[in-house]
């Protein structure tokens, strides 16, 4: 699935078979440390913004939008209107109301959720640690076996086992998550009966600790293979272009001449070699990740933020919609930003 | 004299048609969009029923009468996965096509400026793509609403990015190439030179990002009903697999089979369609990977 961009990687893997701008952005590398700070600093900002403006752009006033009419959070009694109008500082200019926000935001005061009654903070702060398993559990297997079955089919590049492995990717490339994940919950939930149909625990059991992680591993196996699945395409593609890329370089050709295994050649110099832009590549694909992972818990009804703004949608529990994409945002960018600082680290060119 | 023909280049002498002909990979697609469109337009005569309305008992199992039996309301569900297609192609094609078009102007613009401005925008891209597109495009549908234009619009901003991404590098190394340093020393203008040399070589790229775009804008598209987001009454393939979700024991009674596998696989297939025609079409156009791959 996952929409992240195919064109994304397209490019990347144009540039990889193009000499000397290997590197995914060439452009990237030679800045100073505090462009990628400053880029994501921005970014979020005009996000926080937008995620302000949004209520308040629309017909009605943000009252209007929170309790709109036909929802269950609506308000009849035009007294609490007003008082919930104060409350919200609606009287204020814009720019302070803007003030206001931020300063709300800083202090973890994501705004209240009618419907869940109780503060959005506190409901996605309950939620937050199902994503991150979830995600970062799928980021690692996509990445061991993206980079482990790139780096095999681009040292074979053109043999039946690459040719195999090239369609058999693309082709999970192009499925919808959400597609991979309602034909896991058949296959191996409904049919065969071998992992749970949905939820990350056993409902009101209590376990020991051995017995809850254990418990807790078996809700997240499925969802967590079915996300990988569609990263590790992404992972594998960049992979292998990166080792098709270092084919037939000069210090492969002196390791082969001094009688260096095979086996070494290929793991200890050229993988080494080509996974570079796959570091800097694994967060930009966060956004990818992100994407699949709302449609994943979404499937296996998976308590993490991703479902949660589903859910809040037919409610039209606004400030939860607004609390998850921020929640998001933040995730992803900082992801971005620790992938930028690291990147030039590990490479050495940066910093000569 | 300054209408001398650029330099032969590779991305200027395949056209885009010529590739399409020599890739068996762009030909595949190429047929699974043809199918796709027809559907579309033929719609009101291929549909046996309309699949708004019932016309049988609800959840019946395929018959002769209903090829792929009935949905939760009794309508027919090979009539819906038709129309479907008219109401997917109706809102990925114009999104793609104004992603594309906005993203064409932004990164052909980036690339040509250059200096202090073009690295801002590249700066500004950088930020837009790493955001995580699902959940931007679900708070705007929540605030902007989800009728099919109001989606196209919102599914073409989280897509223009990319492409301005892809023309912006194209630009910058057409702007390295000979014959436009050559034409703009013999006093060629901006506007001069994006007409007569960039546009030609920048249009089988253009082709290539709307096709890849039309494959992501569907499958967003397909995500989003599938989250329940777009009209709730409507045949697009997600919501079709959205509704039957909703049916209480759809995955044990049988029902997945046909109200959920054909539209998955009308929808895997469509995106499939475009990709092989937008990866047939890229590694036609671009020598380099003619060498990679």
């Amino acid at each position: 699935m996952t929409t992240g961009s195919a064109e994304q990687l397209d490019t990347e893997r144009v540039d990889a078979g193009a000499g000397d701008s290997r590197e995914p952005d060439a452009s990237r590398r030679r800045q100073e440390w505090w462009v990628p700070v400053v880029t994501y600093s921005v970014t979020l900002f005009a996000l926080v913004t937008l995620n302000f403006l949004l209520p308040r752009l629309m017909p009605g006033d943000p009252i209007d939008s929170l309790f709109a009419s036909g929802s269950p959070n609506y308000v009849y009694d035009e007294q609490t209107r007003a008082a919930l109008a104060a409350y919200y500082g609606l009287d204020q200019p814009l720019l302070s109301q803007y003030g206001t926000y931020l300063q709300g935001l800083l202090t973890g005061d994501l705004g209240y959720s009618i419907a869940g009654n109780e503060p959005v903070g506190a409901l996605i702060a309950g939620q937050l640690p199902w994503t991150l398993l979830l995600m970062g559990t799928a980021t690692a297997l996509s990445t061991a076996v993206g980079i482990l079955a790139g780096v095999h089919g681009g040292w074979r590049r053109g043999r039946p086992v690459d040719r195999n492995m090239l369609v058999a990717f693309i082709f999970l490339l192009t499925m919808p998550a959400f597609l991979l994940a309602v034909l896991a919950v058949f296959v191996f939930a409904v049919t065969l009966g071998w992992v749970p149909l949905s939820g990350a625990q056993t409902p009101f059991a209590s376990f020991g600790p051995v017995a809850t992680v254990a418990d807790i591993s078996y809700h997240l196996l499925m969802p967590a293979i079915v996300l990988a699945i569609g990263l590790s395409s992404y992972q594998y593609l960049l992979t292998r272009a990166g080792v098709v890329g270092e084919l037939g370089a000069d210090y492969l050709v002196l390791g082969r001449a001094k009688g260096l295994t095979e086996r070494r050649l290929k793991y200890r110099y050229g993988a080494r070699n080509a996974l570079l832009p796959v570091v800097s590549q694994a967060a930009m694909q966060l956004g990818t990740a992100v994407t699949g992972a709302v449609l994943v818990e979404r499937v296996f009804a998976y308590p993490g933020i991703g479902n949660t703004m589903v859910e809040a949608i037919p409610s039209l529990d606004y400030p939860v919609v607004q609390g998850c994409f921020l929640m998001f945002t933040v995730l992803v960018l900082s992801a971005n930003l620790v992938a930028d600082l690291l990147y030039r680290w590990l490479d050495p060119r940066t910093t000569a | 004299m300054t209408r001398a023909r650029p330099a032969p280049d590779p991305l200027v002498r395949v056209g885009p048609v010529n590739a399409v002909l020599r890739s068996g990979m762009a030909l595949a697609g190429l047929a699974i969009i043809a199918v796709l469109i027809g559907v579309a337009l033929f719609a009101p005569l291929l549909a046996p029923y309309d699949p708004t309305v019932p016309s049988g008992p609800s959840l019946a199992s395929p018959s002769a009468a209903h090829l792929l039996g009935t949905s939760e309301i009794g309508a027919d569900v090979l009539s819906g996965l038709i129309w479907g297609t008219r109401e997917s192609l109706l809102v990925a094609v114009p999104a793609a096509a104004l992603a594309v078009t906005v993203g064409a102007v932004v990164g052909t613009g980036a690339g040509m400026l250059g200096g202090r401005a073009g690295q801002v925008t590249a700066r500004v891209l950088d930020g837009f793509l790493a955001l995580p597109m699902l959940p931007l495009i679900i708070l705007l549908a929540a605030f902007a609403g989800q009728s099919p234009p109001v989606l196209a619009v919102i599914v073409a901003l989280a897509l223009w990015a990319p492409t301005a991404r892809i023309l912006r590098a194209q630009t910058l190394t057409l702007r390295q190439r000979g014959f436009l340093a050559v034409a703009r020393g013999l006093g060629g203008g901006r506007g001069y030179l994006m007409r007569r040399h960039l546009v030609p070589a920048l249009a089988p790229v253009i082709v290539a990002a709307f096709v890849n775009a039309t494959a992501l804008a569907f499958m967003l598209h397909a995500s989003l009903a599938f989250l329940g987001i777009g009209d709730p009454t409507g045949v697009a393939w997600g919501m079709i697999i959205n509704r039957a979700l909703e049916q209480s024991g759809i995955y044990t009674g049988g029902g997945l089979t046909w109200l959920v596998l054909p539209a998955g696989t009308a929808i895997a297939v469509a995106v499939l369609g475009f990709s092989l025609l937008g990866v047939g079409l890229e590694s036609a156009t671009n020598p380099r990977w003619r060498r990679e791959t």
